[in-house]
């Protein structure tokens, strides 16, 4: 891996998502009216207390999944990535470049989250906060690789849509953000052991609501980081000279 | 420009076949490019050409057979010594015409930063668009897309230079303009490799290859394959076609 080609890359990739206004726009807004919504559905605020860890997890899965998902289906389909795998430009180079530049815009989208989750809705929370934005920067890096891995098997934006019920959603339902995993049937509880999400709940609840540290929910922050290789791995290695068209 | 060994080949295709799934789509094909000239590979649509270039730069591997670019088989470590211009535009459409050549030069590790900006400068100039270089490329014509595409492809100096159908859907005044640019770049020694289907594009090549169903049907310099039909005057659509019959007489 050469450092200076995945930042070219990601420079690259800061360059034009600045330069479309639209998708900044969006980037900042959609987070606060979902979150706006949920607030505005939730009156008891220890109900909201409850579910937020859930839903910051969630959104930060969802939003960098789909972000990256599709910009990289992008340069498939345009050709550019085709370009790029014929310089001398290493898999892990575009996949380190993707990453770093597509980190920056999902980082911000989960600041504006976090923020207005705690600021302006006013959910309680007993951990540091510095350890929540850690924790959150460990989901949206591996999401940011599963978008890239995912965009291998779509053809085109639609494709790429329908990727979400089959990913994001069975998450929703399967890792506890809507109800205990302890509750659903054993082979339920089986795959949702082997799900990023249900990590990603566990460890962001035991932050926010029981005041742990990273120390404490190690063994869930060291399974995301797991998962984060494995798809960083996965997403280079697609990759493949060729893979594109 | 950086230069080739002068008896090396630049580019060689040793009985190569390719196919997607079952579909045949280059058969024992063997092709050699000496340095410095513009080779032309002719022939309709499905002909194999893109799969060829698409191989030659190493994007995907032959099923048989063996491919050799400056000599060695394409991998990255000489990755920087090509350049490529696919069929598609390949740009980044928010990003300016500067952006684009500039990230280009970059990843093809023009490293030194005003050698890169004085390389980034004569290949927007070259293409003629440096009135342009601050526009974004979503609001330029597609003829001028094809411009930057090309600019992005030599901003390095490669001494090969791959163009998959670089003409196609250019007004003939570009097309013009094109050729000049490709005369330019083979008389400072680069090697051009060009597909293309219209024999307008054929008569300016200093060797030709036609290609049909995955194969080489005939190669040589326009005149001689004018020649070879027999009939003074033959144009080189004639020829081909000629080559086609013979093609055909030869495998009933």
């Amino acid at each position: 891996m050469v450092p200076s080609q995945a930042f070219t890359i990601a420079v690259r990739i800061i360059n034009q998502l600045i330069r479309d206004r639209r998708t900044i726009a969006l980037i900042v807004v959609v987070p606060l009216v979902v979150m706006s919504l949920i607030g505005l559905s939730f009156p008891e605020s220890t109900v909201l207390d409850y579910i937020a860890p859930a839903l910051l997890a969630t959104l930060a899965l969802f939003f960098s999944f789909l972000l990256t998902g599709i910009s990289f289906l992008r340069e498939r389909s345009q050709g550019t990535l085709e370009r790029i795998m014929a310089s001398p430009v290493s898999r892990l180079d575009i996949v380190v470049g993707y990453l770093f530049g597509f980190f920056l815009f999902a980082l911000t989208q989960t600041v504006i989250i976090i923020l207005f989750t705690i600021y302006v809705l006013d959910v309680h929370y007993y951990g540091d906060l510095w350890q929540i934005f850690i924790f959150q920067i460990v989901i949206i890096t591996g999401a940011v690789n599963l978008g890239i891995f995912t965009s291998t098997f779509a053809r085109n934006e639609f494709q790429m849509v329908q990727f979400i019920p089959l990913i994001i959603v069975p998450q929703i339902f399967l890792c506890g953000v809507i109800w205990p995993v302890e509750q659903m049937p054993d082979y339920l509880q089986w795959l949702s052991s082997v799900l990023p999400l249900t990590y990603a709940v566990d460890g962001l609840r035991d932050i926010m609501l029981a005041g742990k540290t990273l120390l404490d929910v190690g063994l869930e922050l060291g399974v995301m980081v797991g998962f984060t290789v494995v798809f960083s791995i996965l997403a280079a290695v697609t990759l493949r000279r060729g893979a594109a068209g | 420009m950086a230069i080739i060994e002068p008896n090396e080949p630049a580019v060689t295709a040793d009985e190569v076949s390719f196919n997607y799934s079952k579909l045949k789509v280059l058969d024992d094909l063997s092709l050699e490019v000496p340095p410095g000239v513009s080779f032309g590979l002719l022939g309709p649509n499905g002909a194999g050409k893109t799969t060829l270039i698409r191989l030659l730069v190493g994007l995907i591997k032959p099923k048989s057979g063996s491919v050799k670019l400056l000599g060695q088989p394409p991998s990255r470590r000489i990755a920087h010594r090509i350049g490529y211009m696919p069929q598609l535009h390949s740009l980044y459409s928010e990003l300016s015409i500067t952006q684009n050549v500039n990230f280009y030069a970059r990843i093809y590790r023009v490293t030194n930063r005003a050698e890169r900006e004085q390389r980034v400068e004569e290949a927007i100039r070259l293409v003629d668009l440096w009135e342009r270089r601050k526009d974004q490329v979503m609001k330029l014509s597609g003829g001028m897309k094809q411009r930057v595409s090309l600019a992005c492809a030599i901003v390095h100096h490669p001494p090969v230079l791959f163009l998959d159908e670089p003409t196609v859907g250019l007004d003939p005044e570009l097309r013009v303009t094109f050729w000049e640019h490709f005369a330019y770049l083979t008389g400072q020694g680069t090697t051009l490799i060009i597909s293309s289907h219209t024999m307008d594009d054929a008569a300016h090549c200093d060797l030709l290859a036609f290609m049909r169903e995955g194969k080489i049907i005939a190669r040589g310099s326009p005149t001689e394959l004018q020649q070879a039909t027999g009939k003074p005057g033959s144009t080189l659509e004639e020829a081909f076609l000629y080559f086609i019959h013979r093609e055909a007489g030869n495998g009933s």
